[in-house]
């Protein structure tokens, strides 16, 4: 596969899995931790969406479905499979240690291993792209504008019944 | 990527430690599902975080390629019985115990 076109795919996929795994485990509903809570609300005084700064702040603060998914890349790339379940395990400890539960980042390694071995395998992708893809689906969100991808955070997370309940 | 055993060999032995670590944590009195709303829930129980650890330190065994005997099933079934008796008795001497107030954050 033409690597450009692959790096652009693979971004849409690793966007659309953490994405979605984290909004689905609740991210935008309450921050984790006070830093996160500091995140949301100044996000949203520059004219952001509460839920989607929530969001914006718990990927900051403690390793969940984004940092899941970059590490399973990185570890698929060196060990396999090994290295994406391995990923998992040690996304999982650090959840821990930053008080969270833990099932957003682990969940978020474990489908991206899978998805990594079926583009692998079949569709021709590499896991190089998949690492370049991450780092421009992270940048989308935390690097260009943050009220406006809060808004379109906010806006899954209410497609999910997911909003922020805080005020 | 060069594997020692084939990739369906892989997906057995990781099938093999899911399975007997829910098995082991239910003989150890683990709850087979956290109580609900499951995505707050801090309760261990058999699925989530039993197997992740069953799977994780299996995957570090095969990552430096050992795989011990009859390629790796052996080692998928005690890494399951392991990660069950460290999920029931040790794990709160590693791990830090979850935020004792709800709505108090204070880290």
């Amino acid at each position: 596969m033409n690597e450009i076109i692959g790096v652009i795919l693979a971004a849409i996929i690793s966007w659309l899995n953490f994405v979605i795994v984290d909004t689905y485990f609740s991210l935008p509903e309450e921050p984790g931790v006070k830093g996160a809570d500091l995140v949301g609300r100044s996000i949203k005084d520059r004219g952001g969406d509460l839920s989607g700064g929530f969001f914006q702040g718990n990927i900051l603060c403690s390793p969940d479905a984004s940092a899941g998914t970059l590490l399973s890349s990185i570890g698929f790339l060196v060990l396999g499979i090994n290295g994406g379940i391995l990923a998992g395990f040690l996304v999982y400890i650090g959840n821990r240690l930053c008080a969270d539960p833990g099932y957003a980042g682990t969940c978020g390694a474990l489908t991206m291993t899978v998805i990594l071995y079926i583009c692998t395998k079949f569709f021709g992708f590499t896991a190089e792209m998949f690492i370049v893809g991450m780092v421009i689906a992270i940048f989308t969100i935390q690097g260009i504008s943050h009220p406006y991808s809060s808004k379109l955070l906010g806006s899954i997370a209410a497609k999910f019944n997911r909003s922020a309940k805080l005020e | 990527m060069i594997y020692s055993i084939s990739g369906t060999l892989l997906l057995i032995n990781y099938l093999i430690t899911i399975f007997v670590s829910i098995i082991v944590a239910l003989f150890l009195r683990l709850p087979l599902l956290p109580e609900k709303p499951r995505r707050f829930s801090w309760t261990k129980s058999a699925i989530f975080p039993t197997t992740i650890i069953a799977m994780g330190l299996l995957a570090f065994c095969f990552s430096i390629n050992f795989y011990y005997l009859y390629d790796g099933k052996l080692l998928a079934i005690i890494m399951g019985i392991i990660a069950a008796i460290f999920v029931k008795y040790f794990f709160k001497y590693v791990f830090p115990d979850s935020p004792s107030v709800k709505g108090d954050i204070d880290e």
